[in-house]
């Protein structure tokens, strides 16, 4: 180890004096074998529908969709965006605003298109 | 202002008696650690980890929190991005988790064997048992913690603020934070989790969209967009507008107000090294080192030719005089001779010789060119003797022979043919240029009069002939398309040849199509795709004379502004984009719309794909699912609203808040927004304000009790708030 990176103290050290089991003891090869549950799987495996709906849970305090109108903005400039272009799906303000949506290349429309969650995903 | 980690290691660990709690505040964005019972606390650090490789060891270490970047230069990062133990707002990773807390305690100065101080830990709205257990079992097992208490860190925001008097016993709290934005009512001073609202937005999407609009708007600078700078801009530029609709107007008009709302970041940028003009030594010293070069050039070559003659020559010299040698031997003794020499017969070594005479003359003489040529006219009677002798006279090889002299004649011929003719041109178009230029020079107002109609009439003609082709058959589309679907798109040529097609075929007998049964009927297709091919020509000689006369005239008159076409497809293709030197303007950052367009995601996540309710909205759902029939209680509840988190530092958020639930709310109704006096620190100062407490004591649950009652009570557990 460098002498500056030990000065500054940037890594943590692997023995701490006050645990019971340390980090390498508990995950001798590295990093932990155990595939940690990602929270849509710890919400299943919840099971509130078990429970009572009017006590309040992880899943039912979620807001529900918005009941405004969906307010359009333009996708490049932000202006207020009354048209949408058909082939490529983005929206624009106006005629300028359209000759650029439509020179762009197709990763540009598509990195657009996700900031709103619309890109094509081949998945 | 940006956030400042503190990561000194504390000294005074051991000052703390077993009874002072430690209190956590473990936040998405930062992990705050310190005493209960005093204002700051002592160790913060952004709430993620890094797994660098060593680069010389190959040794995997954990890098926690943010840090110097100039430090990791000694560590491989590819393969390590920052990871953060959360989930939204629940922590699942409790791998990372372990590292954190780790470096926390570790900062704090711990030391001993255990950690031997009840612990207050805030965690999400409704944490799910199984994230709170398996922190609870990490805290227990692995730290011996003697007790912990599970806390909302908005509730104890608000309580602290209660406590200051900025927010009455009951209110609303909202709290913006990293990941996610919670709406909470509460009700005597208990938060009432039935009313609670969460929407999955907050200042990580905000910091994202303003990233991804910047990478997208300032492709070359990309790499500067890092997530820590992108942070910065957020904090210090980003504005809540307090109507979006008339704030983008104002930009859309370019006013003067959106100029001073402009902001610029200038990036560093360092002029080019101006090239002065060489002066006269320069140049002078530059021709002098070409002409070296050039001379230098010409001696080489000299040098190989002759060395290449002095070869050939010598080997002319041994042929001929193996020739002699070959006299003066005897006739049985030629083939073992000749084998000897490496050459199978007579005629073999006097091929070579001529072959080597030849190529000595060639080096010898490029003077010589010209005299070939004089002699290739001469013999071009004498080349091709047998051309004017009769056929009939001649044996069949000599035949073969005549057919080729004449074919090579004629290629020839016309090869001259075509060089004079193209000579011609080439006299023809100077004449005309010079006639023009004499013209011009006479009379120039006339000139450029009459070159300005032939421009009109060329373009109007071009712009006629284009909009044919795309607007077809609109005059009589409907009629003639006969069978066709797209009949709009077919020009002049393709109607021509589908009447030519359908009338061949009704020509024939009734009912009966035998159109390919006599060989002249196929004639018809010559006729189509002779219209087709003037069709495409047409344009396209219009098209340059346009472009001739334009560039003349842009030549010769200063006012004179080139019309745009209305579908320009060429001219786009034929542009190259023109390499300018790059100015200053290059390296500029413009946030405009960005600055308060990004921050609009909290109030309508739907601009970013998240289908759920903003926080103006939220607050009516909130009210909404209290269901209180109580119009006294809402009322109190809105003249008492809340703002706590990272997110609520926005200029503007509270104003806009306070519009947007005033659309929701009955006319009339109380409505009194207020802010945390530190948003970002209230929440832990809450924290160690409760765990001061004497009562806190009750509020926190044991390792024994953790085991004995089990995960039912755990999801049962909830902390009171006032004490």
């Amino acid at each position: 180890m460098e002498a500056e990176v030990i000065k500054a103290e940037l890594v943590l050290p692997t023995h701490m004096s006050f645990k019971r089991t340390q980090m390498y003891e508990k995950y001798p090869k590295g990093q932990s074998k155990v595939r940690w549950k990602q929270l849509k799987q710890i919400i299943q495996a919840e099971n509130y529908q078990n429970y009572d709906p009017d006590e309040p849970n992880y899943v039912n305090i979620e807001s529900p969709p918005s009941m405004q109108p969906c307010k359009r903005i333009c996708d490049i400039t932000g202006f207020e965006a009354p048209y949408h272009d058909p082939r490529t799906n983005l929206r624009y303000a106006n005629a300028d605003v359209f000759k650029l949506v439509r020179s762009l290349p197709n990763e540009y429309v598509q990195r657009y298109l996700a900031l709103r969650k619309a890109a094509v995903v081949l998945r | 202002m940006p956030f400042i980690s503190k990561i000194q290691r504390q000294t005074d660990y051991n000052r703390f008696p077993s009874s002072t709690p430690i209190v956590i505040d473990n936040g998405a964005s930062y992990f705050r650690i310190g005493w209960a019972g005093e204002t700051e606390p002592r160790v913060i650090f952004r709430n993620i980890i890094q797994r660098p490789r060593h680069k010389t060891t190959g040794e995997t270490v954990t890098v926690v929190g943010d840090h110097d970047t100039a430090l990791l230069r000694y560590f491989d990062c590819t393969r390590s991005g920052p990871r953060s133990a959360f989930d939204g707002d629940v922590v699942f990773q409790f791998e990372i988790m372990e590292y954190i807390l780790d470096f926390a305690f570790d900062r704090l100065g711990a030391n001993g064997s255990r950690i031997d101080h009840p612990i207050l830990i805030t965690e999400c709205v409704c944490n799910p048992v199984q994230s709170r257990s398996k922190m609870a079992e990490l805290l227990f097992e692995t730290y011996g913690v003697p007790s912990v208490a599970f806390g909302v860190d908005a509730a104890f925001s608000y309580k602290y603020n209660q406590l200051r008097g900025i927010c009455e016993r009951d209110g609303l709290a909202i709290c913006p934070g990293f990941t996610t934005t919670h709406v909470i009512p509460f009700v005597d001073g208990e938060p009432v989790y039935k009313g609670c609202s969460r929407t999955n937005i907050g200042g990580y999407h905000v910091t994202d969209n303003l990233k991804q609009l910047l990478s997208l708007k300032y492709p070359n600078h990309m790499a500067r967009f890092t997530w820590e700078k992108i942070e910065d801009l957020k904090m210090e530029h980003c504005y809540i507008a307090p109507d979006y609709a008339l704030e983008v107007r104002l930009f859309q008009k370019g006013s003067e107000e959106a100029e001073d709302k402009t902001r610029c970041w200038q990036l560093p940028w360092v002029p080019p090294p101006t090239e002065e003009p060489p002066s006269e030594e320069e140049i002078a010293r530059k021709a002098a080192i070409k002409e070296r070069q050039g001379q230098r050039l010409r001696e080489m070559a000299e040098a190989k030719r002759s060395s290449r003659i002095n070869e050939l020559e010598n080997q002319l010299h041994g042929l001929e005089f193996l020739l002699q040698q070959l006299g003066q031997v005897q006739e049985e003794e030629i083939p073992s001779f000749l084998s000897k020499t490496g050459y199978v017969s007579k005629q073999e070594i006097e091929s070579t010789i001529t072959k080597v005479s030849q190529s000595l003359r060639k080096a010898k003489g490029e003077a010589k060119a010209e005299q070939t040529e004089n002699e290739e006219k001469a013999d071009s009677s004498d080349k091709y003797p047998l051309i004017n002798i009769p056929d009939n006279m001649l044996t069949a090889e000599q035949l073969k022979e005549k057919k080729r002299q004449i074919f090579l004649k004629t290629t020839t011929e016309g090869r001259q043919r075509a060089k004079q003719k193209r000579v011609e041109e080439e006299l023809e178009r100077e004449k005309k240029i010079r006639e023009d230029e004499e013209r011009r020079l006479e009379n120039p107002e006339l000139y450029l009069e009459q070159m300005r109609t032939k421009y009109k009439e060329l373009f109007e003609k071009v712009e006629q002939r284009k909009r044919l082709k795309t607007n077809g058959g609109h005059g009589n589309g409907n009629s003639s398309s006969g069978g066709v679907g797209r009949g709009e798109r077919l020009n002049a040529a393709q109607r021509e040849r589908m009447r030519l097609l359908t009338t061949a075929a009704f020509d024939r007998g009734k009912g009966e199509d035998n159109f390919g049964a006599k060989d002249e009927d196929w004639q018809l297709y010559k006729l189509m795709s002779k219209d087709n091919d003037d069709d495409d020509d047409g344009p396209d000689e219009n098209e340059a004379e346009l472009a001739r006369v334009c560039s003349r005239l842009q030549e010769i008159d200063p006012t004179f502004v080139p019309k745009p076409e209305t579908a320009p497809s060429q001219s786009t293709a034929a542009e190259i984009p023109r390499v300018r030197p790059l100015t200053k303007e290059d390296f500029q950052v413009v946030l405009g719309v960005e600055r308060f367009r990004c921050p609009e995601i909290l109030f309508h996540p739907n601009l970013v794909g998240i289908d759920q309710a903003g926080l103006d909205e939220m607050t009516g759902v909130s009210i909404r699912r209290l269901s209180t029939k109580n119009e006294a209680l809402e009322d109190r509840l809105t003249s008492s609203i809340f703002m706590t988190g990272g997110c609520s530092l926005f200029p503007g958020i509270n104003e806009r808040l306070e519009a947007g639930i005033r659309m929701l709310r009955p006319c009339g109704s109380p409505i009194k927004v207020a802010r945390a006096s530190d948003p970002v620190l209230d929440a832990w100062r809450g924290a160690s304000v409760y765990a001061a407490n004497l009562q806190f004591q009750q509020q926190t649950f044991s390792r024994a009790d953790y085991y004995e009652k089990g995960e039912d009570w755990l999801r049962q557990y909830q902390v009171r708030y006032t004490l």
